[in-house]
């Protein structure tokens, strides 16, 4: 027990000597969700050594298309939802316009999750996965609401998605067009000042996250400094509040065909949920973006597109989104250098269509990828998806159908860790860093959550891992060979030394370690197949499984 | 390598943690009262804050006076003011300089608080700073260092380094309920942080191989000196002080009535821990929902209205459920200081709501307030307007400070608010004037670049 003294603040080594794994472990911890067995035998067979397997395997993931992801597929094609194909309009109409009750409502929402669930755990397009995360959580949205949840399968799929690894222009316009994105931060109703006499008008909340959130970061924000007051005025190096101004000016109507609106928009008796520029409601008067000026008389598509312009070519912008980037794919300090040469790649190539693409690529074959390790600690999706995948999890990721009691059960235990997907309320999208996680309550809601899943399903059997069975296929009986049957398919490698001691100790729970156990029962007094399921649930709750 | 079996070892560190129970009759004898030089001081601070800005001008009201402040609130907010009669009308609260205010009167609860003078409001407090971003206004409050985001420990963190009339062991000195730990309390590895008692606990896996397991999951964590190492004991530690202590049902006094909300639930959780006599000090947690853009509503209902009675309610309830006699008057030791990062715009925009502003008020509720309103009230006339924004006329650090000193005895404002200069009281709360010390007296946890920190921008 360590003193308690109120004001003690433990000694952080942030440099204690990790050993690093292989890399297929780092690469696969990294750049997908967590290795499995198989995973890192093909990432191995790729080349003759670290940086031609970590290049061919990188540039088979970033050309996801190319994929079979045939089991994946399957499995979603198995689940029995009925939303994923439905286009922007059907989805308004069948979940909105006709009002059903609240579960159908967010259905799209609900099986949008299940389908990430299902993805993250088994897509063998596993870095296409991490990084619409990191574009969901960059452009974030909170799905479960009135109009949003209905939506979710739109936003997900031919916003996010669409783009991922497409171009950061193409996609920040597809975000702006968004209606989930529009009634998330109220641009849809984002008007002309003088259209109702008001003194101050237009509803910057869009306006003022987008250019923060989205692009130039706050770091770059002069607060209410004159614009020309800016550093490097007319080519300011950040905003000010009067560009945010101008900005939410810019985007007036652009809104979308929502009954709400129709007073002001002829255009949108449509009622069918597509995007539309709203001339009427559109701001015509003359703007200043970032030093730039955009005359009067402009339409709300040119006003729009000239501020978007103007931002995603911004060498802030390029700097802010390098350095989330380095964040989520290195680590949590990523070295400037790296960060430097990336923002000027993503600023170099801004109008190129695979741009994301070639940035993603310049950072994870970075020396600075390949030689950080354990600066960042998984958060819980990733230790959720991890373990659901290094156990070789067969987890019914569906909905309203028999196992849905299970996929309550596990959500009800992840969102207790405080990451629930789509469930981050602020624009800002869940923390990306270690020392946001690392509080008492996460930690112990995944610790839960991962012994949850290992226990057995109530008449003996394993319920959703493979952990009696793949022991019982293996020739490991003694605890000490079942320990190390079971490192290197949970922690992609054999530990040696004291934290191996301690997992033999538990198994052999008194028995010599050497001698065969008797996991093919589970009998009173030593519950052998219990303890066994036991000790893969203590390995998932140990440091060693935690580090990315 | 053959060892013997750790089984029958009962759950985890218990016994150590029950060794240290001794500390909690400690708080028995803990002086009363704030301040007082070298006695130990048991004083309990409650921090809550209002995520998303708070629209303080129609929380406290400008209701009339010399001024034409009224006049200005009313032409401002022709869908949003709250009436001065009426339903709905505003609640008389008094005058400060030549405006009088009211309060919303969905804070009832409150506004009783406030008649029995246990409720101080310092109107346009905030930051000198012109930050109108959610996520630097609250980093910089939080980490308690205005235009400087890269501090590794929270405010209240470093008045746990610095107060020298602590206990030397105490079991549970801090508290943050919610889902993580909040920033005031960054870098702080002795908070206990949970967001929910019930589900607090290491109850799930096969059940005959849980308390080996446990025994076992220390070791793996007391294995290394890691960040992720010592986090993980940590959680640990929390795990069992809350199974010793805590598990069981829990009552609130005098009739208290919580909402039956999460934030009611978190307050709720509060009261419960600081009746453990564990020594809690510090809780923080939070209520969100204020960033109001759109069709906030005004004081006959509406999303605004209702975080207000949710508010009030529950501060209410606390204040209510703590108010006890002798060892369980625990609201002569509790302050509660409510606060958010910015207030919202003086006009409505078009859409029925308002955008993000600037000063907005502090709330300051404690058996030892003062009472009654404070601050310079900066006024509404356009040329008295930030950027037609409330000005912000007391730093938000004076009112935190003025706690310290006068409530929890600790004048180290150089390390607590590193930058911070000029500090008088305001006179919110009651308490003994301590000379603030300026000079900081650690220099531990001021490296950049340090792995607990996790308030870069743009995370």
């Amino acid at each position: 027990m360590r003193g308690r003294h109120p004001g003690a603040t433990l000694e952080r080594t942030s440099s204690e000597a990790l050993t690093p794994p292989s890399m297929a472990v780092l690469a696969l911890t990294r750049l997908a969700f967590g290795p499995t067995s198989a995973e890192i035998a093909a990432f191995d067979a790729l080349g003759g050594s670290d940086l031609a397997r970590l290049t061919a395997w990188v540039d088979q993931q970033l050309n996801p298309a190319a994929i079979a992801d045939t089991a994946c597929n399957a499995r979603l094609a198995a689940s029995g939802f009925s939303t994923l194909g439905k286009t922007l309009t059907q989805l308004f109409t069948d979940h909105h316009v006709a009002d059903p009750e609240w579960y159908e409502r967010i259905r799209p929402a609900t099986e949008t999750e299940l389908a990430t669930w299902t993805r993250a755990v088994y897509s063998k397009r596993q870095l296409f996965e991490v990084m619409v995360d990191f574009w969901h959580n960059h452009f974030n949205v909170y799905a479960w609401e009135f109009i949003e949840a209905p939506l979710w399968v739109h936003h997900d799929r031919d916003v996010i998605r669409a783009n991922a690894l497409g171009n950061f222009r193409q996609m920040l316009e597809a975000v702006v067009k968004s209606p989930a994105m529009l009634i998330y931060l109220d641009n849809y109703i984002n008007f002309a000042a003088e259209l109702d006499g008001d003194p101050v008008g237009s509803n910057e909340n869009f306006a003022r996250e987008m250019i923060e959130l989205h692009c130039l970061g706050a770091e770059n924000s002069h607060g209410n400094l004159p614009r020309e007051q800016v550093p490097g005025y007319p080519n300011p190096t950040g905003y000010c509040q009067q560009d945010v101004v101008d900005v939410a000016r810019a985007l007036t109507g652009w809104t979308f065909a929502i009954d709400w609106v129709q007073w002001d928009c002829p255009e949108g008796l449509d009622n069918d949920g597509h995007f539309f520029y709203c001339e009427e409601m559109h701001d015509t008067l003359p703007k200043q973006v970032l030093g730039t000026t955009i005359p009067g008389g402009g339409t709300a598509a040119s006003d729009g597109h000239a501020v978007l312009d103007r931002l995603a070519s911004h060498p802030a912008a390029g700097r802010f989104i390098a350095r989330k980037l380095c964040r989520r794919l290195v680590g949590d300090f990523p070295p400037q250098s790296l960060v430097d040469s990336a923002a000027a790649l993503f600023t170099a190539q801004w109008q190129a269509p695979d741009q994301i693409r070639q940035v993603v690529r310049h950072i994870v074959l970075s020396n600075e990828f390949r030689t950080t390790w354990g600066e960042k600690v998984k958060r819980p999706f990733e230790i959720a998806a991890s373990a659901l995948r290094a156990g070789g999890a067969n987890f019914p990721f569906t909905t309203f159908v028999a196992d849905e009691d299970a996929v309550n059960s596990f959500h009800w235990y992840f969102e207790a860790g405080g990451q629930a997907l789509f469930s981050w309320h602020p624009p800002n999208g869940y923390p990306d860093v270690r020392g946001a996680w690392q509080s008492a309550n996460p930690r112990v809601a995944l610790w839960r959550l991962v012994n949850w899943l290992v226990e057995e399903d109530g008449a003996g059997n394993d319920r959703f891992l493979d952990i009696v069975g793949a022991t019982l296929a293996s020739p490991a009986r003694s605890a000490t060979a079942i320990v190390d049957f079971w490192m290197p398919r949970i922690y992609g490698r054999a530990l040696a030394g004291a934290d191996r001691d301690e997992l033999i100790d538990f198994m052999a729970a008194g028995h010599n370690p050497t001698f065969a156990l008797p996991i093919d029962t589970n009998d009173w007094p030593d519950y052998t197949q219990d303890r066994l399921r036991t000790l893969v649930g203590l390995m998932f709750m140990s440091p060693e499984f935690l580090w990315r | 390598m053959f060892q013997p079996t750790r089984r029958g070892f009962v759950v985890g560190c218990s016994t150590a943690i029950a060794s240290l129970a001794g500390s909690r009759f400690n708080s028995f004898a803990f002086a009363q009262g704030g301040g007082n030089g070298g006695a130990v001081n048991d004083e309990i601070l409650v921090v809550l804050f209002l995520r998303g800005g708070q629209d303080g001008l129609n929380l406290i009201v400008p209701t009339g006076g010399a001024s034409n402040d009224r006049q200005h609130y009313e032409l401002a907010r022709p869908n949003l003011r709250v009436p001065l009669s009426g339903a709905g009308a505003a609640l008389p609260l008094g005058t400060l300089g030549a405006t009088t205010f009211g309060m919303h009167p969905g804070a009832a609860p409150l506004h009783e608080l406030f008649q029995d003078g246990k409720l101080s409001i310092v109107t346009a407090c905030g930051m000198a700073a012109n930050e109108r971003s959610h996520f630097d206004s609250m980093n910089w409050m939080e980490l308690g260092t205005p235009g400087v985001s890269n501090i590794t420990n929270g405010w209240l963190t470093r008045h746990f380094q610095s107060a020298d009339n602590l206990p030397s062991e105490i079991i549970m000195p801090s508290l943050a309920v919610g889902g993580t730990q909040t920033i005031s309390l960054l870098a702080s590895y002795d908070t206990i942080n949970l967001s929910s008692v019930d589900s607090f606990s290491l109850s799930t896996g096969p059940w005959a191989w849980r308390s080996p397991q446990r025994t076992a999951l220390r070791h793996l964590y007391a294995s290394g000196t890691s960040f992720l190492h010592q986090t993980g004991l940590q959680a640990l530690d929390a795990v069992d002080i809350i199974e010793l202590y805590a598990s069981g049902a829990y009552t609130p006094a005098n009739g208290a009535v919580y909402p039956q909300t999460w934030f009611g639930e978190n307050l709720r959780t509060i009261a419960q821990m600081t009746k453990l006599d564990l020594g809690l000090r510090v809780a923080t947690l939070d209520l969100g929902g204020w960033d109001t853009h759109e069709n906030q509503g005004n004081a006959g209902g509406g999303m605004y209205a209702g975080l207000v009675e949710e508010l009030a309610q529950g501060l209410g309830a606390l204040y209510t459920d703590l108010d006890g006699a002798g060892a369980a008057n625990y609201t002569q030791r509790l302050t509660v200081v409510v606060m958010s990062e910015f207030g919202r715009r003086v006009f409505e925009n078009a859409d029925s709501g308002t955008d993000h502003g600037h000063g907005n008020n502090m709330l300051v509720l404690s058996g030892n307030a003062t009472g009654g309103l404070h601050g310079t009230w900066p006024g509404l006339a356009d040329a008295q307007l930030n950027d037609g924004d409330v000005e912000v006329t007391t730093d938000f650090r004076r009112v935190l400070s003025e706690i310290l000193i006068r409530r929890l005895g600790n004048p180290h404002l150089g390390t607590v608010f590193p930058g911070y200069q000029a500090y008088s009281p305001i006179g919110v709360v009651s308490g003994v004037d301590l000379p603030p010390i300026g000079a900081d007296l650690f220099t531990d946890g001021f490296e950049s670049g340090d792995p607990g920190h996790w308030s870069a921008v743009g995370s």
